[in-house]
């Protein structure tokens, strides 16, 4: 610890803290351009120049560490007179064109000058003029260099942030523009990270231009629900319309300015007229807009005739705690029937497995601590697509904490250049190296894991034949293993292709049992790509266990998949859709058609009418997350709360109150009735889920933040015995094996709902690996055909560097060109033929 | 586009430093040997066997004067310094002297397309200022008529 002076103020920080940071604690906030938490320090702005006791010159402030006994002033003439001059230079070349400025009224430039001066510019040389008009960078990122202070944040938040690195500051001197490569469209993530930390009008967001000034804005702060990082962000409106989504100093999320391009951009599907706004119900063969009474009652007489076994429901993982838990509750007490699930991509058995291997069942674990650990081991997931956020993080805090990344995957990503390992191994068989890598530690600490359990299981295999099976050489098996064991502390980041491949959970739970054996610290976080799937699980949305993980008092339910196997048999009476596509996610899409045809009512809740919604007998329009009240729980197990910034559209209604109604017309004891409200409905569940005990949500947000405690039933882990280490066999008519995730433009109707997404993807792509696709005569930008066993479809090619050569990649969530029309029911790695021509 | 040779001598090139953005100076020198600038495919060309981004590139080509990101129109780039040691030895009389004798001003280029005239900073031959640098050759201790002579030697 280091004690100095402060404007006299006499304060204790830790060793190398800097002084901008050390002022800051003392309570004087010292101003910043080039300074940005998350950046490597430039210092270049000299804006931050304070008073160090002793030293003649001025001293940047937010490079210099402290030092003992340090005597330091922020507020003297000298410092005051030093910024109005700094501020004088940088406006000597800046456009000062603020009545057209979107920036205007949110300008870091503009407030400083305001607080700091100068009143008046003494120099008369020419501006620097870069362009006479703005130019544009991307569909979504408008660019006026005769604005820019030079400050580089654009340039560095790209690269070390983002981790594309796409900006660059050409020329010197006064006539260095920070913008692409030659001024050219920019191919890159469109994050717009580069316009969120620009402290003037530089960059700015095409579909904001000249639209409405900051002041005439109504905002809600909420959580993002784009994917399971939970990114705290404002959502504006005007007059009615959303105008954007903004992570910005003031809205203290975990996730800082930092916003993905789905989180900043794809929110005007909020303002889409096809917006469902009215109950809807099926006469003669159409939808026909109906009154929420007859909409009610046509469901109290379905219920009334259906067997609770025959009833079923499926919801969305982006609902809310409250609605989740309001849902099961209705289903398992009103109905009587435990077929409820959140999913209709995996099935109940891979999801427990996942949530036994990732300890979701457990303590919440915030990603800032995982960080800590020495080895970051990234698994099982497309992380730099699939939850963009949670990548910039392991980005920036493994660069800055000099920590050790690894990444093992079936596809290429970003998150690749900042690893110091990455191992590419075949689909379906995580499990097979997660087993090599395991081996390896056992059979070089023997005789201290001779008692792990599940250990066993392990013998008969080798690394030579598991290396074969998972498609990794043995080489970088054994790099792993050493840097693992080399490691106090280890973080293993467990995504979602776990669930979808059902894939890897026994190794990861014995890879995590043995590490803690051999005395290392482990943390698990799972990495899920719906913004409320571990609510979901947490509030017992899923057949085989109720609130908490609790045991089931009756039997457990049937998931997504079962409940669909049983309507194809004629044998379900009703089943309810809240927010989820079944007939665009199920990976069989001509199986669940089938299938949802036959169901005897089919009632679907959602906000816009999706493909399932056009087969419902009874279609009820519930609300987005801007129009209602509730909780939302990440990937981490943080409770965050989402707040509304307007009434449902028309005669849409909040999700929880249309549950609750349903609840109590066939409740037999009145549980449902009284006034349910989201506070109400969580008083219930921290009775009934221990974990949530302390969660205390207010104005201000939710406290008691990373849900903690243990829960009442550790689920089983499944063992490396049970994984496939096989080698995949070739197919010669079908020569590739298809993958799907998320994409980072699309994650299904939202962001097709989206028409600022939908610029930057405009049709079902395929990714290929660039050389196998050149060997097969395919270029970038092709028209191929996809054809599987389970049928066919037509997808733009897009060719990836360093892919497996057999490994293709369609996105789960195209609503054109569906994949899960390429897949058959039960099939994990679909096997499919690419070829020229559409 | 490069040519084989060219990249072969940047796979070269490669091998010498710790990492391949470190080379980045080195190799767009090799790509700028091939016609005296590089254009934007050679800038695409050596990103790509870098394995680094375009405009990384673009930012080395464009901070170092002896990079011709744009193509100088003459056929000799008579590059003058006037940084301090330069300029305190007479480096403005030299500019003066050479726009005289070719008529054209700092920026410009003869009508003949045969001379492009533009000042630089600091060159790295302070010890004998003043100094300019035609095409690759430095030429030093200059005085106004050595100028004159060696601008007649330009074809």
């Amino acid at each position: 610890m280091v004690t100095l002076k402060v404007n006299g103020k006499e304060i204790s920080v830790a060793d190398g803290t800097l002084i901008l940071d050390a002022a800051k604690e003392a309570g004087f906030v010292i101003p910043t351009f080039c300074y940005q938490a998350e950046l490597s320090s430039l210092g270049s702005c000299r804006m931050c120049i304070i008073e160090i006791g002793g030293q003649k010159k001025l001293q940047p402030a937010c490079i210099t560490p402290v030092l003992q006994d340090m005597e330091i002033s922020t507020e003297t003439e000298q410092v005051e007179d030093a910024r109005a001059s700094m501020l004088e230079f940088l406006l000597s070349n800046h456009a000062l064109d603020c009545p057209v400025c979107d920036k205007a009224g949110e300008c870091e430039l503009q407030d400083m000058v305001h607080k700091h001066g100068p009143r008046k510019g003494r120099f008369a040389e020419m501006r620097e003029t870069f362009h006479v008009k703005d130019y544009p960078l991307s569909p979504v990122i408008v660019k006026n260099s005769n604005r820019c202070v030079q400050c580089m944040r654009c340039v560095r938040v790209c690269k070390e942030v983002v981790g594309r690195g796409v900006l660059g500051t050409i020329g010197r001197g006064a006539h260095q523009e920070e913008t692409s490569f030659l001024k050219g469209e920019l191919d890159c993530d469109h994050c717009g990270m580069c316009i969120e930390v620009c402290p003037v009008g530089c960059f700015m967001r095409r579909p904001y231009r000249y639209k409405s000034r900051p002041w005439d804005l109504n905002s809600t702060k909420t959580v993002c629900q784009y994917c399971a990082t939970g990114c705290i962000t404002k959502i504006e409106e005007r007059d009615g319309e959303v105008i954007r989504s903004i992570a910005s100093k003031d809205t203290e999320g975990f996730n800082g300015r930092m916003l993905c391009s789905r989180g900043r951009f794809g929110h005007d599907f909020l303002n889409n007229e096809e917006r469902l706004t009215t109950p809807l119900l099926r006469v003669n063969g159409t939808l026909e807009p109906v009154s929420w009474d007859k909409a009610l009652d046509v469901i109290k007489d379905k219920l009334k005739k259906s067997q609770p076994d025959r009833v079923g429901a499926v919801a969305s993982a982006r609902l809310t705690n409250e609605e989740l838990y309001m849902l099961q509750k209705v289903m398992r007490e009103g109905v009587g029937s435990s077929n409820v699930d959140a999913s209709s991509r995996w099935s109940a058995g891979d999801s427990e497995a996942f949530i036994a291997a990732t300890a979701i069942d457990g303590a919440g674990l915030s990603i800032d601590n995982c960080m800590e650990a020495d080895t970051i081991f990234v698994v099982g997931s497309h992380i730099s697509d699939e939850n963009p956020v949670t990548d910039y993080m392991v980005r920036y805090l493994s660069a800055s904490r000099r920590k050790t990344v690894m990444v093992a995957s079936v596809r290429p990503m970003k998150l690749d250049r900042s690893a110091q390992i990455t191992a590419r191994h075949m689909p379906g068989r995580l499990g097979a190296f997660l087993a090599g890598v395991t081996l390896k530690l056992y059979e070089e600490n023997k005789t201290k894991l001779s008692g792990v359990k599940g250990v066993k299981s392990l013998d008969g295999l080798s690394i030579d034949k598991l290396s074969k099976a998972s498609g990794v050489a043995p080489g970088d098996i054994e790099a792993i293993a050493k840097k693992l064991s080399s490691s106090q502390s280890v973080s293993i980041m467990a995504g979602t292709d776990m669930i979808r491949l059902g894939d890897g959970t026994g190794g990861l739970c014995l890879l995590s049992d043995i590490l803690k054996t051999l005395d290392k610290r482990v943390f698990v976080l799972p990495l899920l790509d719906r913004s409320n799937q571990r609510g979901a699980w947490d509030m017992g949305a899923h057949p085989n266990f109720g609130p908490g993980y609790s045991e089931l008092k009756g039997d457990t339910g049937l998931d997504c998949g079962a409940m669909l196997e049983k309507a194809s048999k004629g044998e379900m009476d009703l089943l309810y859709v809240i927010g989820d596509d079944i007939l665009a996610m199920y990976p069989d899409r001509a199986f669940a058609e089938g299938a949802i045809e036959k169901v005897g009512f089919l009632v679907v809740q959602d906000i816009f009418l999706s493909d399932t919604g056009k087969v419902a007998d009874l279609v009820l329009p519930g609300a987005s997350f801007v129009e209602k009240t509730g909780t939302v729980t990440n990937q981490e197990g943080r409770v965050q709360p989402i707040k509304p910034l307007r009434k449902p559209l028309g005669k849409a209604r909040e999700d929880l109150n249309i549950i609750a109604d349903i609840g109590s017309m066939i409740s037999k004891n009145g549980s449902f009735t009284g006034d349910i409200t989201a506070e109400t409905v969580m008083e219930d569940i921290k009775k009934d889920v221990p974990m949530y005990g302390d969660v205390e949500c207010d104005e201000q947000g939710c406290r008691g933040f990373l849900i903690g405690g243990v829960a009442r039933r550790s689920l089983k882990c499944i063992s490396v015995g049970e994984e496939d280490t096989t080698e995949l066999k070739e197919n010669k008519k079908y020569p590739y094996y298809l993958v799907t995730g998320n994409h980072l433009f699309g994650s299904g109707t939202l962001t097709g709902s989206s028409s600022m997404l939908r610029k930057l993807i405009k049709e079902p792509t395929i990714e290929m690996c660039i050389e196998e696709a050149k060997s097969s005569g395919l270029t970038d930008g092709d028209m191929v055909t996809v054809e599987s066993d389970g049928g066919n479809g037509k997808y733009r090619l897009q060719t990836r560097k360093k892919s497996s050569s057999k490994v293709v990649f369609i996105a789960e969530n195209f609503n054109e060109g569906s994949v899960n029309r390429l897949y058959k029911i039960g099939e994990r790695v679909p096997r499919v033929s690419v070829n020229k021509g559409a | 586009m490069l040519t084989d040779k060219t990249l072969e001598e940047i796979e070269r090139i490669k091998k010498k430093y710790p990492n391949t953005k470190s080379a980045c100076m080195e190799a767009l020198q090799a790509a700028q040997r091939e016609k005296g600038h590089v254009t934007e495919c050679d800038m695409r060309a050596v990103a790509e066997a870098l394995d680094i981004e375009p405009v990384e590139v673009q930012e080395v080509g464009g901070f170092y004067t002896m990079y011709n990101v744009e193509k100088p129109k003459g056929r000799h780039h008579v590059q003058v310094c006037r940084n301090l040691s330069c300029s305190l030895l007479g480096a403005e009389h030299i500019i003066l002297a050479i726009e005289q004798e070719l008529g054209i001003k700092t920026g410009e280029t003869t009508e003949d397309d045969r001379i492009t005239l533009s000042t630089a900073e600091c060159l790295g031959s302070c010890g004998t200022a003043p100094m300019m640098q035609i095409n690759d050759e430095f030429h030093e201790d200059l005085t106004v008529d050595k100028v004159s002579d060696i601008l007649k030697g330009l074809k």
